[in-house]
Formats: structure tokens, sequence, C-alpha cells
């Protein structure tokens, strides 16, 4: 009799702190996975028009170059980023916007003139001049952003 | 199921025995004073999960600690918790330490043969203290920076050798960089290996030797 209340006792003890133990670890666990990752799981969700230029800088049906700088926050350090886009009108009033980084892997693609098409080294991919793949590893066409025509000013849609 | 594995493991790396040496061996009829070396270990292993979790962001050089320990406690999620915890962690730390050494010169648990034990345990303190010191200038800020500035000052004060210790702990004449690297550097290496080593060894003999058991009233 003795002996089995022991036990009894024993037991509820371990299990009390088994279940004291793992309240503790849960409460340790939940919040260490969210801060690994938290930062992940964050999406950009600003959006902002970016000036890019005059309109009268776009030659009329091949690709333009254009460069801009925005600064971007990555966790507590604001970086300056290039962006390069190219921009195609056929008839100065509707604009295409091509992101210069390949689908692919994400090097930069370049506009070649004399083969009138999008080059990237990397994998040798070729885009063509609205950005469609031509040939090359690529699973879809060049990203293309929104763009908007203000006072004679081109404008780009970035994020979102 | 469980009972099966367990059983197969512990044909083949022996579990039980450790397991019986650690958890259920023998112990004389104490108080909860006789607590408080587990409770400093509790929160040594809570300052372990949670130190490891703030390297994770963390930068120890001076253009980017106070940004990222502020990116970690506003922006990351649960990343004040975390710091929160590894902040008062290191108090409970000192304070439980030093009770747990009150509780054994009371109980006269560090007489023979535990004296080594005693010993390993100063080690720990020790180690505690240079967590305490080390850790509180890596946030970067005013406090941070001037509390180091007195600290490594008293140790300038010592005769003959201050001023070389006042250098080697400031990696140089002045508080900079190079002493910010280096507190982190023994942060969370030098003296996570040292406070292992210590606390493996007190371990060992606190398991080798038992447990003192309450003096009585006569002696
Ligand atoms: S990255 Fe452009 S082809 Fe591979």
């Amino acid at each position: 009799m003795e002996e089995k209340d022991q036990l009894g006792r024993r037991n509820f003890l371990a299990i009390a702190i088994g279940a004291i133990g793992a309240v503790i670890g849960v409460v340790i666990a939940i919040p260490a996975v969210a801060y690994v990752v938290g930062p992940a799981l964050k999406r950009k969700t600003s959006e902002d028009w970016v000036r890019l230029g005059p309109t009268s800088k776009v030659e009329l049906g091949t690709p333009t170059l254009f460069k801009t700088t925005i600064e971007r926050q990555t966790g507590w350090i604001v970086t300056e980023e290039e962006l390069s886009i190219y921009i195609l009108t056929e008839d100065g009033r509707d604009y295409i916007a091509l992101s210069n980084i390949c689908t692919h892997l994400g090097c930069r693609v370049r506009w070649i003139t004399d083969q009138g098409q999008y080059f990237c080294p990397c994998h040798n991919a070729a885009f063509d001049k609205i950005g469609l793949v031509v040939s090359g590893p690529p699973p879809r066409p060049l990203d293309r952003y929104e763009t908007k025509v203000e006072d004679d000013q081109l404008y780009i849609l970035l994020g979102g | 199921m469980s009972v099966h594995i367990g059983d197969w493991l512990d044909e083949r790396i022996g579990w039980r025995n450790v397991w019986e040496a650690i958890f259920l061996r023998k112990i004389p009829k104490v108080n909860w004073f006789y607590t408080l070396g587990s409770a400093t270990l509790f929160v040594a292993v809570l300052q372990g999960i949670t130190g490891i979790l703030l390297t994770i962001y963390y930068v120890p050089t001076p253009d980017h600690a106070y940004d990222s320990v502020v990116f970690i406690t506003t922006q990351v999620p649960g990343g004040w918790f975390i710091r929160g915890v590894h902040h008062w962690g290191a108090s409970a730390m000192v304070i439980l330490a030093v009770l747990h050494m009150v509780r054994v010169i009371m109980s006269g648990s560090y007489k023979y043969p535990r004296e080594v034990t005693w010993f390993t345990g100063v080690g720990l303190l020790l180690a505690v203290m240079g967590f305490g010191f080390t850790g509180y200038l890596l946030p970067w800020d005013q406090k941070a920076y001037w509390a180091t500035i007195v600290g490594t000052r008293i140790a300038g004060v010592a005769p003959l050798i201050g001023d070389p210790i006042l250098r080697i702990m400031r990696g140089g004449e002045e508080l900079s960089a190079v002493t910010l690297a280096r507190f982190f550097g023994a942060h969370i290496w030098v003296l996570p290996a040292t406070l292992l080593l210590f606390l493996g060894f007190h371990m060992y003999l606190v398991i080798r030797l038992g447990i003192s058991a309450v003096p009585r009233k006569e002696e």
C-alpha cells in the first residue's frame, strides 16, 4: 500500500514536471520560430510611382535604357539601389517598361541593337523586343512595370 | 512503442544509467534553498538559447550594433521577447548564482569532500560576471558605452598591471570598434566555452559526491 502511494506520487510529480517543462518550452519556442522566420515573411506593401525622365528621351521603336536609384530598407540598413529599365514605345503613347533582370536566375539582360534582341550573358538567353523568351532557359518573359505619363514625364510603378 | 524505442536505444547507448545518475539519484531531505543551483542552471540554458537567437540579427560593429538591436526589438516578430528574456535573465543569473553561493556558505556545503565543487563554482561566478560585463556593452547605446568606459577604468586603477589590463580590455587606448568586437567575441565564444567547462565539472562533482544534507542543530 505504502509502496503504491509512493509510486503514485512519483508519477504525479514526473507528469507535473513534464507538463511545466512543456509549457515553458512552448512559451520559448513559439516566439523563437516567429523571430527566426519573421523577416522572411515580410512582404513589401508600399507602392510608389518613380519618375524615370522625359518621354522625349524614348526613341520610337527601340528599347531605351533608363536608370534610376531607389532607396531600399533591408533590415536596419537603407541602401540605394540602381534600377535599369528598358522603355519601349511604338507610337509615343503606349509605353512598355521592362525590367532588365533576367527571369531565369537574375542576371542583367542587355539590348543588342544589331540582333534586335535582349541577351542574357549568364546562360545565353534571348528575349524579343517586348520581352518574350526567344531562346534559353528563362521560364517567363521579362517582368513589366506599370507606366504612366504626366507632364511629359515617364513614371513606373514600383513595389506592390 | 516508446518503451520499445527506449529499450532499443538503452541497449546501444545506455541512456537509462545516465538518466538515473542525473535525475533519479538519491538526495537527502533538503529544503527549497537547495534548488537555487538548478534555478541558475535553468536560467543559464535560457540565456544560451536567447543569446544564440540574438546573434541571428545582432551585428557587433559601431555603425550597426545599435541599429540592429533596435531592429530586433521593434521589427522582428518576438524580438522584444527574446531580447527581454536575455536582458532580465542576465540579472537573474547574477542574483541566482550569488544566492546559490550564499546557500552553500550557510549550509557549509563547501566543506570536505566538496571543496573542488566550490572552486569550480567560483569559476562559474566569475564567468557569469564576465558575461554581464561584456554583454552590457553590446547594445552600444550611451549607457553601455559609458558603463564600459567606467568599468574598464576601474580595472585600470589596479597598481602596476592596471594600465595593461585596461588596454587589453579595450584593445587599445580608447573604447572603439575593437573593444566592441572583442567584447562580443568574449561574450559569445570565450565565456560560453569557459562556462561549459566549469559547468561540466561542477555538475559531474555534484552527481559524483551527491549534495550535502541540511546541517543539524547541535553541530
Ligand atoms: S540568368 Fe539569364 S539566362 Fe540564366
